[in-house]
């Protein structure tokens, strides 16, 4: 199951590298690797808090650590498409960027957030650190809008994923709560 | 009597290759050799190959500063058209639902006459000439394409705009059964007809075209057949597709995009590296089919053309 979620979660990357490379059907190549690192990377790190929630009828939490993993990698290329391809490393133009406008910090804070989180996922650090890792809610907000952010314009596909975000937000939310009271 | 005999260099008809055959032969051809090998550049050889049928005549552009086209198939397969979808890759496959047959443009406002012209009067009225010009869209991406066309300042001449007229104002076709997103009401992209606006003196410059097509064919659906509107020194947005009204008014016209996020959207929209969209910068741009960028230029190139217009205007402001 392990090695079928590894394949699985690789897929994405395999694909996007061969419509790039060997097809060489992408007009826009920049953006296209944005959009696929950004949606897989926002569909895994959802799931990944979702798990708790489904334990009672399917239990993958063993699995939560790898999804996580995988949702920082995609974040992590998706980061490095802004830094090297985009901005070209020149690093002056991506420190104003980031400093500069809203959508390129809330993307940069919430990557930061999720590459401690990677660091800190090795079992002796998860012991001190994984009180901090509920960051990873204040990062899927900031991942949310940044995702808002990016459209031109919202249409009917995009607000069917903002309520999707607003249901598993509320969910999760009613289990934080019970969960309190019963403690 | 006349006897119906065969000549002997004359094949019989089922010897013959089927027309339908006959005609996928390239497809076929290219289907193996992409199994075979699929290296980029016999790739680029079959994009080459996808070219459509030249029916327009038109003088030719010399290209006089060596601008490297875009494909065809880039041109026509990356579309903004909102009436029919957000998605730049889908619009080529949803816009056969476009009927561009008996095309009409209804012409009204300050103008000595209003009248509807015939599409086809069109082409007839005016020599057609094709240029290549750079295409700068807001999002970031870029292309070179072969517009064919004639001046905009012809038609203007042609239609007698009274001198009270100060702007043309332009719209696209607004028609339900043509363009899906305009039957959606509550999340459509934007409010339709989309609309788009210039000013007289940006209107009457020689490089602003009416063009009715591209790589010497007619307009594909998908890039707003069967006329629309090109300004290459501005934002891609300023130049409206399947234009169906052109109105002269006294009034700065609110364009679609300006009423949708004036923040972020105004009505010049002039290419401009140093004034950067909100959200993101405009300095480079990421042309079609390319991993890395280049370097935006000042009005896309056109500055020698068209600086003077905006002498003394504040581009951050008036952006």
């Amino acid at each position: 199951m392990k090695y079928l979620l590894f394949v699985l979660f690789l897929l994405p990357l395999v694909v996007t590298l061969y419509e790039l490379f060997i097809l060489q059907s992408v007009n826009d190549p920049i953006k296209y690797i944005y959009t696929v690192t950004g949606v897989i990377s926002t569909v895994l790190l959802f799931s990944s808090i979702c798990l708790s929630m489904i334990r009672k009828w399917v239990n993958l939490i063993k699995y939560r650590k790898m999804i996580g993993l995988f949702g920082f990698f995609y974040a992590f290329l998706h980061f490095l498409n802004f830094t090297i391809l985009d901005a070209q490393l020149d690093f002056s133009f991506i420190i104003k960027q980031s400093l500069d406008k809203p959508f390129i910090y809330l993307g940069m804070i919430a990557f930061f957030i999720l590459l401690f989180m990677a660091i800190t996922s090795k079992k002796n650090l998860f012991k001190k650190y994984n009180k901090y890792h509920k960051l990873i809610y204040f990062a899927l907000i900031l991942i949310t809008i940044h995702f808002v952010m990016a459209q031109k314009s919202l249409t009917f596909i995009q607000f069917s994923y903002i309520i999707l975000i607003l249901v598993i937000g509320y969910f999760k939310l009613l289990q934080q709560i019970i969960k309190r009271n019963t403690i | 009597m006349y006897k119906l005999t065969k000549k002997d260099w004359e094949i019989s008809e089922n010897e013959v290759t089927s027309k339908e055959l006959f005609d996928n032969r390239r497809t076929f051809l290219k289907l193996g050799a992409a199994s075979v090998i699929a290296s980029g550049s016999i790739m680029e050889a079959l994009a080459k190959e996808k070219m459509p049928i030249k029916n327009l005549k038109f003088t030719e552009d010399p290209n006089p500063n060596n601008l490297i086209l875009n494909t065809y198939e880039q041109i026509t397969s990356h579309n903004n058209f909102y009436e029919f979808t957000t998605n730049q890759r889908k619009v080529k496959d949803m816009a056969h639902t476009l009927n561009t047959k008996n095309w009409t443009i209804k012409v009204d406002g300050l103008v000595e006459k209003p009248m509807t012209l015939d599409f086809d009067d069109l082409l007839k009225k005016f020599a057609l000439e094709e240029r290549i010009y750079r295409f700068r869209c807001v999002e970031g991406w870029s292309m070179v394409v072969p517009w064919i066309g004639f001046e905009l300042s012809k038609l203007i001449k042609y239609l007698k705009p009274l001198s009270s007229a100060k702007y043309i104002r332009f719209e696209t076709l607004y028609d339900e059964q043509m363009f899906p997103d305009q039957k959606n009401k509550v999340f459509n992209a934007v409010d339709y007809p989309y609309v788009e606006g210039l000013r007289m003196d940006e209107a009457m410059n020689e490089l602003t075209l009416m063009a009715v097509g591209l790589y010497g064919s007619s307009m594909p659906k998908q890039n707003g057949a069967p006329i629309r509107l090109i300004v290459p020194w501005k934002y891609g947005f300023k130049s409206i597709k399947s234009i169906a009204k052109i109105s002269f008014t006294d009034k700065e016209p609110l364009n679609t995009w300006q009423k949708e996020n004036p923040k972020e959207y105004g009505f010049y929209a002039n290419v401009n590296p140093k004034v950067d969209h909100p959200r993101w910068s405009q300095a480079r741009e990421r042309v079609l089919g390319k991993f890395f960028k280049q370097n935006t230029l000042m009005f896309n190139g056109y500055e020698k053309q068209v600086a003077h217009l905006y002498k003394g205007m504040d581009l951050t402001k008036d952006f």
